[in-house]
Order: structure tokens, then C-alpha cells, then sequence
């Protein structure tokens, strides 16, 4: 009995959205042969949460999805980027978090990680005052910003509340 | 970091070529190693004249103390015996390594950057001794510098570079100073543009030159000891994730060397392999 009660409580909390980085893609600058995208992804991959890495060396676009609960920060990819010697430029996230601030203002604060992003849309702006204080998804790009910065402001093109 | 970074400068020894999986295998080049990253080299550097063959198996072990800055050791053993010049492209016995610099990166695009790496350090005597006019010299450490600058892309890759080496006198003996200068011009077919997973096969054509300056024994500068040489020739490199293979070969394009005291150098060549230990350690 207790085991199944334990098992539901599991299933009931796996089953709570989280908020964190869900799919991560950057484009990154300077990578020329095989060896550098091996270092992407390896380093990478070194970060703990990250699922899966791909890494298109024509295009420059590192791919990354992460699993589910995980903590991993923005800083973590854009250090791993530049450790080896290459430069990161926009990067577009599916990322769940708090939004916090005003609907005129939206914060949206990836909580576990110290990161908070200023929201602005890409396209109309929608009405986001029943958001406030909720949990929601955001499809956006963060604009590349100086090295050794996290980017502040993320223009989404979809928000919507988490599941 | 500071503290560590003048320790490597302290220790710092002149490396000769090795490719280190990302360049070419006889000339200068500008990547250095990821942050973190160990690198691996052994390989076989070979020049044929008609003085006999000299061969030597050079292996280097490189660590990425930064994203720009590398150390390096190279530790040589040479076998054949030859009257050769001196050289700093083409192998040799000295124990060596270095510290390279990165001083100028410019990423201007996918998969293209421009940069520059200077290098310094010491070289020191390996325990063999040389053949030739060079055997009967007393040896003392030297030091050395590279400057390298150049494009690296997707398609095409162009770098220039040069070098300088000094040996210290010993016992009124001193080994030539040798000037060297590289040319090289790499390409990658479009059909090899692939991705992480195949092969990365890319050629080179790789001109290189050496100037050595006159032999001092016992106090005297020998005549007909000072050389200057042009090599040319090809060279293909293949990697794969964390291995690469590297080989080419070099035919002379201008010799001014006596050939009562060197013979006549025909041919260079050089087979390289490397193993890139990257980094997994997260922020």
C-alpha cells in the first residue's frame, strides 16, 4: 500500500511542469572541420541535463534538447561555445518559466537557474495578463550578446501556458 | 592563471611542425587547442639525400590552457644517419616544447575565421646525437619563436608563417640560427564538406623555406655551412571526431647548399597521427 502510494505521489510530481531549457539551438561562428563540431559536442554534452547534441558544420547550427527536470543555465552552453574558441550568435529556445512582471512588461524568470529574460514579441503583442504568476512555455530567440553576457531580453513567438 | 602562465613560459620549448590534427604537417598554422583539451601526436618526419637518411619519430603532447593559449612538449628520436642541415620544419633530435598564443581571432561567419598564434620557447638537446657536420658540435639549449597567421573555412584554408631559432654557444661550438618561413594553401572538395559523424579529408600544398646560418666550431665559422632551401609539395589530412591522419611529402624547389659538406636533400616526407582529448567539464 505504501509502495503504491509512493509510486502515485512520484507519478503526480513527474507529471508537474518544470521550468527549465527544454530545446536549445545556437548558431555558432568559426567551427571549420570535424574536429571542431567533436569539441561542441562533446562539451556539450559534459553539461548535466542535455539529452541530445547535433551539430550541422555547414550551417553552424548546434542542436540541443534537454531532459526533463533538468538545471542547466544559459551560461553553460555559451561557455561551452567559447571555451573552444568559436563565438555564439542568436540562439532560439523553447524554455519554461515563471512570468513574472506586469502584461506590459512580462519577466520571465527560468526558475532553477539564475536566468530571467525581458519579453518582447516577435510579431503582435498578445495579451498576457492571464499569464502573470503562471508557469508557461515560450518559443523565442535570444539576440546574441557581448561575449561573456547572457543575453537580458528573449523576442518570443509563442507563449503559452505550461502543461 | 597568471602564476601558471608564467611557469609556462618558463618552460616553454620550441616545438617543431607537428599537425595536431588540425593543420598542415610540415608548415605553420594558427589552431591551437580547445580549453582543456589534450592532444596527442606521433609521427614519422623523413629527409633523404645523398649523404644518407635521416629519420625522426617525434611525439607531442599539447594541453589547451585557455581557448587561446596551448603548451606543448615534443620529445624526438632520431635513427639514419645523414649530412643534412640544420632545420626546425623537417625534424631533428632536440627535446622540446612550446607555448603558443592565439593573440588575434576574428569569427566573421559560419564556419570561417581569421586568426593569428605566436609561439615561444626553448629548445634543449636530446640525449642522440646529431650526424654529419653537426655530430662534433658541442650543443647548448636554444630559443625559438613562430609567428603564423591565416583563414580557416569550410572550403579553403591559407596561412603564413615564420620562425627564428638561436642555439646558445657551448665550448666556443654553436649550431646555426635557423630561419624559417611557411606557405600554405589547404582545400576541402565540396562532395568532403560533411558532418561530425564521416571522415574530414582535407589536402594542402605546403611551400616551405629554411635559412641556416654558418657552424661554429671550436671558435671558427665553417665555410660553405650556411644553407638556404625551398620545399614544396602536398599533403592530405583526415580526421575523424578525435583522430586524425596526416601525411605528405616535399620535393626540393631552390637549394643553396654546399654539397661537400650536406650532400644534396631530394625528398622530405612525414606521416602524423593524432588523438584530440576533448573536454567534457561543464561550467
Amino acid at each position: 500500500m505504501k509502495k503504491a502510494l509512493a509510486l502515485a505521489l512520484l507519478a503526480l510530481l513527474s507529471s508537474v511542469a518544470n521550468a527549465e531549457y527544454r530545446h536549445v539551438n545556437m548558431t555558432v561562428f568559426g567551427m571549420d572541420c570535424a574536429p571542431c563540431a567533436h569539441a561542441i559536442h562533446v562539451s556539450m554534452k559534459g553539461i548535466k541535463g542535455v539529452d541530445t547534441v547535433n551539430v550541422d558544420l555547414n550551417t553552424g547550427l548546434v542542436t540541443i534538447s534537454l531532459v526533463p527536470g533538468n538545471t542547466a543555465g544559459m551560461h553553460q552552453f555559451e561557455e561551452a561555445v567559447e571555451k573552444n574558441g568559436f563565438t555564439h550568435k542568436d540562439t532560439t529556445v523553447i524554455v519554461r518559466g515563471k512570468l513574472t512582471g506586469t502584461a506590459t512588461a512580462p519577466v520571465l524568470e527560468v526558475v532553477g537557474t539564475s536566468d530571467h529574460y525581458s519579453l518582447t514579441p516577435s510579431a503582435q503583442q498578445p495579451d498576457l495578463t492571464a499569464l502573470i504568476g503562471k508557469l508557461v512555455e515560450v518559443n523565442g530567440l535570444l539576440p546574441a550578446a557581448a561575449k561573456g553576457k547572457l543575453p537580458d531580453l528573449l523576442r518570443y513567438k509563442s507563449i503559452t501556458e505550461a502543461q | 592563471m597568471k602564476i601558471i602562465l608564467a611557469l609556462a613560459c618558463a618552460s616553454a620549448l620550441a616545438s617543431p611542425a607537428l599537425a595536431a590534427g588540425h593543420g598542415p604537417v610540415f608548415g605553420y598554422a594558427t589552431p591551437v587547442n580547445s580549453q582543456g583539451e589534450f592532444s596527442f601526436d606521433t609521427g614519422l618526419i623523413g629527409r633523404h639525400g645523398s649523404q644518407g637518411t635521416a629519420l625522426t619519430e617525434s611525439s607531442q603532447l599539447g594541453y589547451g590552457i585557455t581557448p587561446h593559449i596551448t603548451v606543448t612538449a615534443v620529445v624526438p628520436f632520431t635513427f639514419g644517419k645523414a649530412s643534412l642541415p640544420e632545420t626546425r620544419m623537417a625534424g631533428g633530435g632536440e627535446w622540446s616544447s612550446s607555448v603558443a598564443w592565439r593573440f588575434q581571432h576574428s569569427v566573421t561567419s559560419v564556419g570561417r575565421r581569421i586568426e593569428s598564434t605566436a609561439s615561444l620557447g626553448l629548445v634543449v638537446p636530446g640525449p642522440q646525437q646529431d650526424s654529419g657536420i653537426l655530430a662534433s658540435l658541442h650543443r647548448a639549449p636554444g630559443v625559438a619563436a613562430t609567428l603564423a597567421s591565416g583563414l580557416a573555412s569550410r572550403s579553403q584554408y591559407l596561412w603564413f608563417g615564420g620562425g627564428y631559432t638561436r642555439f646558445v654557444e657551448a665550448h666556443t661550438d654553436r649550431r646555426p640560427d635557423t630561419i624559417s618561413w611557411s606557405g600554405i594553401y589547404g582545400y576541402r572538395p565540396p562532395g568532403l564538406r560533411r558532418d561530425v559523424n564521416h571522415w574530414d579529408y582535407r589536402g594542402f600544398a605546403e611551400l616551405t623555406g629554411e635559412h641556416t646560418g654558418r657552424v661554429r666550431s671550436n671558435g671558427v665559422l665553417l665555410p660553405d655551412s650556411e644553407t638556404t632551401s625551398l620545399w614544396l609539395g602536398p599533403s592530405i589530412l583526415a580526421i575523424l571526431k578525435d583522430v586524425a591522419i596526416e601525411g605528405g611529402i616535399q620535393a626540393p624547389l631552390y637549394r643553396d647548399v654546399s654539397a661537400s659538406s650536406y650532400g644534396r636533400e631530394s625528398i622530405r616526407f612525414a606521416i602524423n597521427f593524432s588523438y584530440l582529448k576533448y573536454s567534457s567539464h561543464a561550467y
